[in-house]
């Protein structure tokens, strides 16, 4: 289920920017800053009850981004132990903290200097393929990439999904495919090449998002 | 007259392509240390100097072939002396003087005056002439003119010449040359000694019937011999007084030779830095292509360690204990301050042809921004990225004429998004981004080659290699095609977009370029 608010622990030059792009994915995004006098605050004791009535603790996704590294796992612990189930993104300096922050229970780790070093080194390296997909990605084109999952198996008859022309019959270019198992295949890998197309696969596709529609149309819905 | 026409032969010569190209091809082959065909021309060298010594040695005993000395003292000797010459050549331009003194007359509204330069000429060659290295050169090239026996020992001096095209021995003497005042100083403590030792040793052991010591020359002999430590034994005091005097001369030997080896030890440590620098430096002028990083931070290790996987990585920094941390991370690093022109000179980086980029990675904006302005000042050109700490200082940046600017907290808010979108979408293009399972997304470079090859989409074998083509991205139009249909045609220029397995790829990328 997709969680209807977001929450951002601690306000820095972070909350700002990821304000900005989560906002158009949630139907409010609250930030609260750590133990200021304002309204929109809290403290790193263990009482969460306040947080929990107000906001509705099962509905939202949590972003822990403070700029002290203990601080911010010592967060997460807290936040993991109280909500078992909450989904938490955690911001972190470098790999160590990231690692910290695996184990203190966060779902999604945030490494700050290697994505900027990434990108950085993508953009040098392939500028043309970071300029493309960073289009496809941000939703600057009519390219998208979407998901897909299949839920008419019979449309393909046991068909290999490497036997299928899918640039040419349908426009999109099928990358990978993600068993019901849980595990990703590129399209091409020894094991997908014998891979029968069945119920449940998702497909991670790219193409025009006309495209896309038509062929999310024929085999079943956009899976969220 | 005849002073105008000098003049203007001073002038043709000095603007005569042809002439300075020549000087300029010599001036490379015997000084330039970073010309690559120097090496050879050194190695020639003192090939030639061994054979020499060699035939030297051969020559004290027994008869040598006539054939032999005739190459010695001619061939050799007459290659040495076209090299002192094309060096005497080199070491001072004739006709720029006359120009200068010509031109110095014309502003003074003066008659050229023809001896005043020559005279300036003369100085000038005959500075070089008496220099060191000019006098030995010179003295190498003596056994031409002289058969007498005694002369030969001249042929030594070839040796000397070594110190021309060994480096090392160069260093060598510069580390001595850098303790000058401390080596005098043990000279003279060392001659004072010897002096005074020789001196009593003579006044002591001189009379005395037995004693091997008789004239001053011996007493010098066995003093020096004393306090050097070495100690032959064929000279040895026997009165009570000399042996007095000995057991001085060697307390003040102990002293002598520590303070030696230890001047040296120094001298060589205090170097050592400078000279790995310097080693570096040179190794660096060597290399084709490289990253320039400024400034060594955490996002800079991180950028290092991904770019060093493909290319070569140079960082700068102007903190030492950083450079040494960089060091250790495995990386070139050298402890300059990036934001001084005098430090690009230094290096002897050619930015215009061996820097691929260069990386403003410092630990704060203002530092960045001087790097910036700081190469725009001398080069134009060179594609500068940067990143940026603090928001407000994106326009200061773009003033200083970063191409591209990299703000932290805004990638990783674009970072975010992808979290709360598509999860599996995301993270198929992450995996596929950062070579995960050994799947990689790669650009194609469409050369003229391929194109020979392959014309158009559909003449690609990109199934076979189980590669998926995304699509092409045609630079005339700066644009991308997507999923392109089979008769779109290649230009050279474009890039095709590919999707792959590592190993496919670079197979599919030879198949493209094969000859056919």
């Amino acid at each position: 289920m997709k969680e209807k608010y977001a929450l951002i622990f601690g306000h820095n030059d972070y909350t700002l920017e990821i304000k900005k792009n989560i906002v158009s994915e949630y139907e409010a995004v609250y930030v609260l800053s750590l133990e200021d006098e304002s309204e929109n605050s809290f403290d790193l004791s263990d009482d969460w009850d306040t947080v929990d009535k107000k906001y509705k603790m099962k509905d939202c996704v949590a972003f822990c981004i403070l700029e002290d590294m203990a601080e911010n796992i010592f967060l997460t612990i807290s936040l993991r132990d109280t909500f078992k189930d909450l989904t938490i993104v955690a911001l972190a300096k470098d790999k160590e903290g990231a690692d910290k922050l695996t184990l203190a229970g966060a779902s999604r780790v945030l490494p700050t200097t290697q994505t900027t070093a990434n990108v950085i080194v993508e953009m040098l390296e392939k500028p043309i393929v970071t300029e493309v997909l960073h289009n496809i990605l941000y939703e600057e084109s009519d390219l998208k990439i979407a998901q897909i999952k299949i839920k008419n198996h019979e449309l393909f008859d046991g068909k290999h999904l490497t036997d299928i022309d899918w640039s040419r019959e349908h426009g999109i270019i099928v990358i990978s495919v993600v068993h019901e198992d849980g595990s990703k295949e590129f399209i091409y890998s020894a094991k997908s090449k014998h891979h029968k197309i069945k119920m449940g696969d998702i497909f991670v596709v790219v193409g025009y998002e006309q495209d896309i529609k038509d062929f999310e149309k024929l085999i079943g819905n956009k899976n969220d | 007259m005849i002073k105008r026409l000098i003049v203007d032969f001073a002038y043709f010569i000095n603007t005569s392509g042809k002439y300075q190209k020549k000087k300029h091809f010599f001036y490379d082959l015997l000084e330039n240390n970073s010309y690559k065909y120097k090496k050879y021309f050194d190695i020639f060298m003192i090939t030639l100097i061994f054979i020499s010594v060699v035939i030297f040695i051969q020559e004290v005993k027994s008869e040598v072939d006539t054939r032999l000395l005739y190459f010695n003292n001619y061939i050799i000797s007459f290659i040495f002396l076209v090299e002192y010459l094309l060096r005497l050549w080199i070491s001072s331009s004739i006709s720029k003087t006359i120009i200068e003194q010509s031109e110095h007359d014309f502003i003074l509204g003066e008659k050229f005056r023809f001896f005043k330069a020559f005279k300036n000429i003369l100085i000038i060659k005959f500075r070089y002439i008496l220099s060191f290295k000019a006098i030995v050169d010179l003295l190498a090239i003596i056994p031409f003119f002289h058969q007498l026996r005694l002369l030969r020992i001249f042929i030594l001096f070839r040796v000397f010449k070594l110190f021309r095209y060994a480096k090392s021995i160069q260093t060598f003497t510069s580390v001595i040359a850098a303790k000058k005042f401390e080596f005098f100083t043990l000279f003279i403590f060392a001659s004072i000694i010897i002096f005074v030792s020789s001196v009593l040793i003579y006044v002591m052991e001189a009379n005395h019937p037995d004693s091997s010591i008789t004239t001053l020359f011996q007493a010098v002999y066995w003093s020096i011999v004393t306090i050097s430590t070495v100690g032959y034994g064929d000279i040895t005091p026997i009165t009570q007084e000399g042996r007095v005097v000995s057991m001085f001369v060697i307390i003040a030997g102990i002293g002598v030779f520590s303070f030696t080896t230890s001047l040296i030890v120094t001298s060589f440590t205090e170097k050592l830095d400078e000279i790995k620098d310097l080693k570096l430096i040179d190794d660096i002028s060597k290399i084709k292509e490289f990253y320039l990083i400024c400034g060594y931070g955490t996002v800079a290790k991180e950028v290092a360690k991904k770019l060093s996987i493909h290319n070569k990585v140079i960082i700068l920094d102007e903190d030492e204990e950083i450079v040494s941390r960089a060091t250790k991370d495995g990386f070139i690093a050298l402890n300059y301050d990036p934001g001084t022109t005098q430090s690009y000179h230094k290096l002897k980086i050619n930015i215009k042809s061996q820097v691929k980029a260069i990386l403003c990675l410092g630990k704060n904006d203002v530092e960045n921004v001087y790097t910036a302005l700081t190469i725009r000042s001398f080069n134009k050109d060179v594609f500068i990225l940067s990143i940026l700490k603090n928001k407000v200082n994106k326009n200061k940046l773009n003033f200083a004429g970063v191409n591209e600017i990299f703000y932290e907290k805004e990638l990783v808010g674009i970072v975010a998004k992808e979290f709360v979108g598509k999860h599996v979408a995301f993270e198929a293009i992450h995996a596929l981004r950062s070579s995960y399972n050994g799947i990689d997304v790669n650009e194609i470079r469409i050369t003229q080659r391929i194109i020979k090859n392959y014309q158009k989409i559909a003449d690609l074998d990109n199934k076979k290699y189980r590669i998926v083509l995304l699509g092409v991205y045609k630079t005339k139009e700066k644009q991308f095609f997507f999923n392109p249909i089979d008769d779109t045609l290649f230009e050279n220029g474009d890039y095709l977009l590919v999707i792959g397995n590592t190993q496919f790829l670079k197979e599919f990328n030879v198949l493209l370029n094969k000859k056919n």
